[in-house]
């Protein structure tokens, strides 16, 4: 793969955000952690759909990410609820597997 | 302009986190960042430098190191702190130079926004790395930077903390009565 095939990369960009963030968690607020993780659900998702991978219920998860991650910065009691509702999600999917 | 035409600007001022695929004009862009060298310096000593990057390879690159940066803007502006600059400040230099790219951003956010362009603030970036990318110098620190973009929406509002919780009058404590 060349330089340029990797720029393009979508596990590559994935991969430098996970690692960019693990240095940001250090000093950013501890929120912030529970961000990036979401934010990188969300990514992967985006690739999971890409391949043929990705369930209804896993796109709901996605849109639901992108629409309400920002609560961090206004509401984070909301956001925590936010993040309550996604595990329950996910629960449920794993359950019905 | 008047009091009231600055006040519906800082007030109608955003976050934008989303952006439609629409170019800002050069000249935009400069009258955006000429906002930031407009701005008030601690003992006049404009310790700021200002990267403009609109080369598209170049934003999706410092996107990749940058996981508070969010959309697809059209441009970035990096605002830097230059160590040769501020050490003429004592031993606040640093911190008076970083009050100063603070107001620099701001200019540029209320300009941006007086031009129909949208803006992001963002400290969540790895200084490393941009300084890496952008080939900044040592004494070079990368602070802070702004996103820019037509936003596919204005959001509302977020909450602001009421005047009487945060302003004082007089002393710490008594309240302010608008």
């Amino acid at each position: 793969m060349s330089m340029e095939d990797l720029m393009k990369d979508e596990h590559f960009k994935l991969l430098t955000f996970l690692i960019v963030s693990a240095r940001g968690c250090v000093d950013e607020p501890h929120l912030y952690g529970p961000l990036r993780l979401i934010d990188a659900a969300s990514k992967l998702i985006d690739i999971m759909s890409r391949e043929g991978k990705a369930v209804k219920e896993l796109i709901e998860v996605k849109e639901l990410i992108d629409k309400n991650k920002h609560l961090v910065m206004y509401d984070e009691s909301e956001f925590v609820r936010f993040l309550d509702d996604l595990v329950v999600r996910i629960a449920k999917l794993i359950k019905s597997t | 302009m008047g009091f009231e035409d600055i006040l519906h600007v800082i007030k109608g001022r955003r976050s934008i986190r989303e952006f439609i695929d629409k170019e800002i004009p050069r000249e935009h862009l400069t009258k955006i960042v000429e906002a930031g060298v407009w701005a008030p310096s601690g003992s006049n000593i404009q310790p700021w430098e200002f990267i403009v990057v609109d080369d598209v390879k170049m934003i999706e690159k410092v996107k990749l190191v940058s996981p508070g940066l969010f959309g697809n803007p059209k441009a970035l502006i990096v605002i830097c702190v230059n160590r040769a600059k501020y050490e003429r400040g004592g031993s606040q230099g640093r911190l008076i130079a970083l009050m100063d790219a603070s107001m620099a951003a701001q200019n540029i956010m209320l300009e941006a926004y007086s031009l129909g362009v949208g803006s992001c603030p963002i400290a969540s970036f790895n200084k490393l790395a941009v300084k890496e990318l952008l080939k900044i110098p040592e004494h070079v620190e990368p602070v802070l930077i702004i996103s820019l973009g037509y936003p596919s929406k204005w959001p509302d509002p977020p909450k602001r903390r009421p005047l009487k919780e945060v302003v004082h009058l007089n002393e710490y404590g008594r309240p302010y009565e608008g």
